[in-house]
């Protein structure tokens, strides 16, 4: 059908610019466009993070077993964590991660990240051998390792050769944990270098000449202008850390066994969630319960850190 | 424009709904009678044995599909590591295979699950080709019913170290045969050694409490009884042979795998194993093979352990007459037989351990190795109870090595083990 494209003018209004037929018409947008955009990211993260979540919150508070579905307990599972030895162990071993691995892991990468931060030659070498153990798997690096701490192992050879006499790194429920954090930072590093060497390269050269030229000393330097210029960095690993470290897994179980280390000991609260709540005979419901406090407890360092944060900056 | 709540909530029910059917249970499944005609396919899952048997498979396969034509076998193999928790994947899932390798501790809870089909219904009729004990290895204690075909037993022998017997002054050909002699050969060792070489690499584990002569559970099967006069008497003693250094320091953390690189490393005198473990031995520690010793498992009861291994059917198979059917045919003593005689482990069927193969020496130490297994086989008792779960095991070894730490006296700690082990026997239902 044709159309006229001459516009019909009235003497009481202006006369219209004629207007361009556009080459093609933008039909109206459906509601529903947007969710059918969103459709497989909404899918996605309902099979694997929503519906995980929800499950276990749901079974936190059955009798659920691997095998057998669960009757509604109530608050029964997170009464028996109040009395279970182990569940304290695990609590007990986290939160020493936390507070051992956390701190190393925000100066040290830091320290790190200043001494390989200029151009010179060869210094890519450098990065590149600090970020390796990065890369490396923890199952490797985790075997590696047992067998430099072993009794018969380098560390021990060479303690013994000094006269120092052999040490039980993986005998001893405290060298074992301190042992597995060593690992944990030790792998991080690079890590965080890289986080750092972000920062670093954003803070303005101007500010430093100024202070060098007042006189402060490289300490002072780093202390007063890079410092707080990276801060929200630091926050940012800090936050990264400790979520990581509360969770440890892959490094204590690796150098501890599966067991936990001697009488169980070295056990964390993410390894008693796999041994509780696997297997033919596992608790699901106790399990989903240990990782509700994980959760939880994740929740609290997150906005403590945050917290933390905001104070400095008001 | 905002999306309404209908909407939101058919979308979340929509996306929540198939999810929820993943949890464990299924349609019920499949029928309990065997005596249709076999045809048809099924799925057949064993336990980390493709990489060294697949022609042994493949040509066991073929033969059941030949021998039953219209049959179609699907094989799958999983890894051992994580092998229970594949196992439960599948359960809970209802992928299930319709013929599966178990162990008597992995077929319990699946039994108690209504998952295993009970074989005293359905293939009582093969009931006597198979040794009386091997075919009640697969009985649950609190349930009637066989819950699978006896497959293969085995027996590891126990390895020593002939040249750290000898630096101790000890009779290299006299091994220790009880736990009184292991012991007293174990301090010895500890002390002439200065400490440096320890006996044994492993804390006691449910079946040395067996051995040693303990009851690990009370007649009605329902608890627990290790805590018994025996059980401490054996704990007191390992706490004296780890305060002396007989026992590894790192042995309260050990694994089969760490204990065993202790002994290729010749830290330790002596370590159970099995007849695989001499090929690695002449690859991985030609020195430690030149000395190496074989004898029989440490017993004061005179029965050493047998470890069994079975082939269950699911209950749920949609398919009964042709999964019965090939469970039976890979069990049968023909094929049984068969793959003997291709890796260093032993028919579980009546009779067979009175072939030449099992009886006569031809000079090897591999021959020797397996007629001793298969003299000492006739008398073995399965130590490891259907019912003792991993978290059991875990539950016995932490209380075992705070006993051994000097933190609890060995009565306390295993009063507590026994406690922590009926409370999950409770648990298990």
């Amino acid at each position: 059908m044709a159309t006229s494209t001459v516009p019909r003018t009235r003497s009481s209004r202006p006369a219209r610019r004629p207007q361009r037929r556009p080459a093609f018409r933008i039909r109206r947008q459906l509601p529903t466009s947007p969710w059918l955009f969103a459709a497989p990211g909404l899918v996605v993260t309902g099979a694997f993070i929503l519906y995980p979540f929800v499950s276990t919150v749901i079974n936190s508070f059955t009798d659920r077993r691997t095998l057998i579905p669960g009757r509604f307990v109530g608050l029964a599972n997170f009464r028996e964590l109040l009395h279970d030895d182990m569940f304290w162990i695990g609590l007990r071993n986290s939160a020493l991660y936390v507070a051992g691995v956390v701190p190393a892991l925000v100066l040290l990468p830091l320290l790190l990240a200043l001494l390989v931060q200029k151009n010179i030659p060869g210094i890519t070498f450098f990065r590149s051998a600090f970020y390796t153990p990065v890369v490396a798997s923890i199952v490797v690096v985790g075997l590696i390792w047992v067998w430099l701490l072993d009794e018969r192992g380098l560390v021990n050879s060479l303690l013994e050769t000094v006269g120092v006499g052999k040490v039980g790194f993986l005998s001893d429920q405290w060298l074992l944990l301190l042992s597995a954090m060593t690992v944990t930072v030790w792998k991080g590093l690079g890590y965080y270098m890289i986080i750092y060497l972000a920062a670093l390269a954003n803070v303005p050269r101007e500010l430093h000449e100024a202070a060098a030229v007042d006189g402060a000393g490289a300490v002072r330097r780093f202390l007063t202008v890079t410092v707080p210029a990276i801060r929200s960095t630091m926050v940012l690993v800090a936050a990264l850390s400790s979520v990581s470290a509360f969770k440890v897994f892959s490094e204590v179980y690796l150098l501890a066994s599966p067991n936990g280390g001697p009488a169980g000991e070295d056990t964390t609260l993410v390894m008693l969630v796999q041994r509780t709540g696997t297997g033919l005979t596992g608790r699901v419901g106790y399990a989903s319960a240990i990782s509700l406090v994980v959760f939880a407890v994740t929740v609290v360092l997150m906005l403590l850190v945050l917290r933390a944060d905001r104070r400095e900056d008001s | 424009m905002p999306i309404s709540r209908r909407a939101l909530a058919a979308a979340v029910t929509a996306l929540v709904l198939p999810l929820s059917a993943c949890g464990s249970g299924g349609d019920g499944g499949g029928s309990t009678n065997a005596s249709g005609k076999v045809e048809g396919d099924i799925t057949f899952q064993t336990w980390n044995l493709r990489a060294n048997f697949k022609d042994y498979f493949d040509g066991l396969i073929a033969d059941f599909e030949k021998k039953y034509p219209g049959t179609h076998v699907k094989w799958v193999d999983q890894p051992a590591e994580g092998y229970a928790d594949k196992l439960s994947a599948d359960a809970a899932g209802g992928t299930l295979p319709d013929v599966v390798n178990v162990s008597p501790d992995l077929v319990a809870p699946l039994a108690k699950a209504g998952l295993a089909m009970d074989l005293d219904k359905t293939a009582a009729k093969y009931r006597s080709e198979y040794l009386p004990g091997a075919w009640a290895s697969h009985q649950i204690p609190g349930m009637s019913g066989t819950y699978a075909f006896p497959w293969y037993l085995n027996t590891g022998p126990m390895f020593y170290n002939k040249a750290l017997f000898k630096q101790a002054g000890l009779d290299p050909e006299k091994p220790p045969s009880t736990y009184d002699e292991l012991f007293a050969d174990a301090l010895r060792m500890a002390q002439k050694s200065g400490g440096k070489v320890a006996t044994l690499a492993n804390i006691p584990t449910i079946e040395d409490f067996g051995r040693y002569g303990a009851s690990l559970m009370n007649k009605e099967g329902t608890g627990f009884a290790f805590n018994d006069a025996k059980g401490v008497e054996l704990l007191t003693k390992y706490k004296q042979l780890y305060d002396n250094k007989g026992l590894d320091t790192q042995a309260l953390n050990a694994t089969p795998e760490s204990a065993g690189k202790k002994f290729l490393t010749q830290a330790v005198a002596m370590n159970p194993g099995s007849a695989l473990d001499l090929d690695h031995f002449k690859t991985q520690a030609p020195s430690l093979y030149k000395n190496i010793g074989i004898t029989d498992q440490i017993t004061n009861t005179g029965h050493v352990n047998m470890y069994v291994m079975g082939m269950m059917v699911n209950s749920r198979t949609r398919n009964t007459p042709t999964a019965v059917a090939f469970a039976h045919y890979v069990t049968d003593a023909e094929h049984q037989m068969s793959f003997a005689k291709k890796v260093a482990i032993f028919p579980s069927t009546a009779g067979s351990l009175d072939d030449p193969y099992f009886t006569k020496e031809d000079g090897t130490d591999e021959t020797r190795v397996r007629i001793a297994a298969a003299k000492s086989l006739k008398n073995a008792v399965n130590y490891t109870p259907a019912l003792f779960s991993e978290q059991m095991k875990t539950a016995l070894r932490n209380e075992v090595d705070k006993a051994l730490q000097g933190k609890q006296s060995p009565q306390a700690a295993l009063d507590n083990a026994v406690k922590a082990c009926d409370q999950l026997l409770k648990q298990q239902g």
